[in-house]
């Protein structure tokens, strides 16, 4: 039986190793590391930034997403020594592995932009999401702006529903004609693929919310409550909510095996670790050119498992991952667009805002819990 | 005419947009006033949108060159 380590039990990392343990039930023993219990529903955090979820309902105790074979552990790892293949936990304690998967994500990097900690909403965790929920629901008037400030940040597609949602929430509160909504962008454009971004400009017009572009978040000034930017521009705020930069998890960066940022080195269609060939990353922790999300993640979950599934069987064949995304944006008024890329299609059209594609996301609400996270699709 | 030697080289072959010019905003980030950013990329709405950048943000394009497939822009930082 061979002895498969998981380090990291966000979306990569259960996906991977409910997808073999499944498939293999009887040629792995599968144990998964993760230093909180608790896996929460990152999509979710939009929605409760608006006061439509809830800690509750986006959070599940983690040891009951695996299958039964897997073994959960609760712990912190110090260091991860591939030459050696060794993980180290705090404490300690040595964990060995026939092979391993590295799915650590992402940390917030609140450093990279000065001011940005004490002065900048954000929901990239359910605390802040809580915290954003809490300002929105007291705001009475005044500058709104929202945008991009980190460049490494997870979801690229995040500044603009909360944008949207934003202007639904005030619109129904009856207060938008007193709240001025600006959205930033360090390109000449709110989102970075054309079509799609299109599509999020004709929307913002339609909406009254003014795009202000090629500005790049060099820092914020929490006294004179302005943000300001590396190309001399300056923006006064009552409430301002950026993307947070992020970069590679603390282990990452203890155990030398990332870049300067932390990401991961990986080959881009196998996943495995560059020159090792029983060493895996997925999800957020990889340095792919792709955009920091679930369903990056997911598929190459699954293209790893396979890929080590058929390693076990003793047959040839592999899969490759090709950079696979399908992204649903939330818009508020029950609509939704949609983007499809991968490595070599970058340039799709935007989907129109449609009713079913909302639904689609509110569907995700709910068989996250089961298919997705259970490794079947 | 003596060869400009960059002082930062930024590789963002194979990058799709807005890939290239996220990473050369990354740089322009860590750059002083001066410094020349080397900057590679292959996809092909790179030299428009490099343009459109240099031109809001007044830093200056010193050359656009496409090698064969790969553009090669040298951008000198003149504004922070």
């Amino acid at each position: 039986m061979k002895k498969i380590l998981v380090v990291g039990g966000g979306d990569g990392g259960t996906i991977f190793a409910n997808r073999l343990a499944r498939r293999a039930p009887k040629e792995v023993d599968i144990e998964v590391i993760d230093k909180s219990d608790i896996h929460y529903y990152q999509p979710g955090f939009l929605f409760v930034a608006i006061g439509e979820s809830s800690r509750e309902k986006i959070s599940k105790k983690r040891a009951k997403l695996y299958t039964k074979s897997i073994r959960f552990t609760q712990a912190e790892v110090e260091k991860i020594d591939l030459d050696d293949r060794r993980v180290i936990l705090k404490g300690g304690e040595v964990k060995s592995y026939d092979y391993l998967v590295i799915s650590t994500g992402s940390t917030i990097n609140y450093d990279d932009i000065p001011g940005f900690r004490d002065s900048v909403n954000h929901f990239w965790t359910l605390d802040e999401a809580e915290k954003l929920y809490n300002r929105i629901k007291d705001f009475k008037s005044g500058n709104v702006v929202v945008g991009i400030g980190g460049l490494t940040y997870k979801c690229p597609v995040a500044p603009l529903e909360i944008v949207f949602l934003i202007d639904d929430y005030f619109r129904a509160k009856g207060i938008r004609d007193k709240v001025n909504i600006k959205f930033l962008s360090p390109l000449e454009r709110p989102y970075g693929p054309k079509l799609p971004s299109k599509i999020m400009t004709e929307e913002m017009k339609k909406r009254d919310i003014e795009p202000v572009t090629f500005f790049t978040v060099d820092r914020v000034d929490a006294d004179r409550k302005k943000v300001i930017s590396m190309e001399g521009d300056s923006l006064s705020y009552d409430l301002l909510i950026l993307s947070p930069p992020h970069k590679g998890a603390d282990v990452i960066f203890n155990s030398g095996i990332g870049d300067e940022e932390g990401w991961i080195p990986v080959d881009k269609h196998y996943l495995n670790v560059k020159g090792y060939d029983d060493v895996f990353a997925v999800g957020d922790s990889t340095n792919l050119p792709i955009p920091k999300t679930g369903v990056i993640a997911h598929f190459e979950a699954s293209t790893v498992a396979d890929n080590i599934y058929y390693d076990l069987m003793g047959v040839e064949r592999r899969g490759i991952f090709d950079g696979q995304s399908f992204c649903i944006i939330e818009m508020g008024r029950a609509l939704a667009s949609g983007q499809v890329s991968n490595y070599y299609y970058t340039e799709s059209p935007g989907l129109i805002p449609s009713r079913i594609l909302h639904l689609a996301k509110l569907a995700m609400n709910t068989i996250y819990w089961t298919c997705i996270l259970g490794g079947y699709i | 005419m003596s060869e400009i030697k960059p002082s930062i080289t930024v590789d963002a072959r194979g990058l799709s947009c807005p890939g290239p010019l996220t990473s050369l905003i990354k740089a322009y980030r860590k750059a002083n006033v001066g410094d020349v950013i080397e900057i590679l990329a292959t996809d092909p709405g790179f030299k428009p949108d490099i343009e459109a950048w240099a031109k809001r943000t007044g830093n200056e394009i010193i050359s656009i060159v496409d090698e064969g497939g790969v553009i090669r822009a040298l951008i000198r930082v003149t504004k922070k």
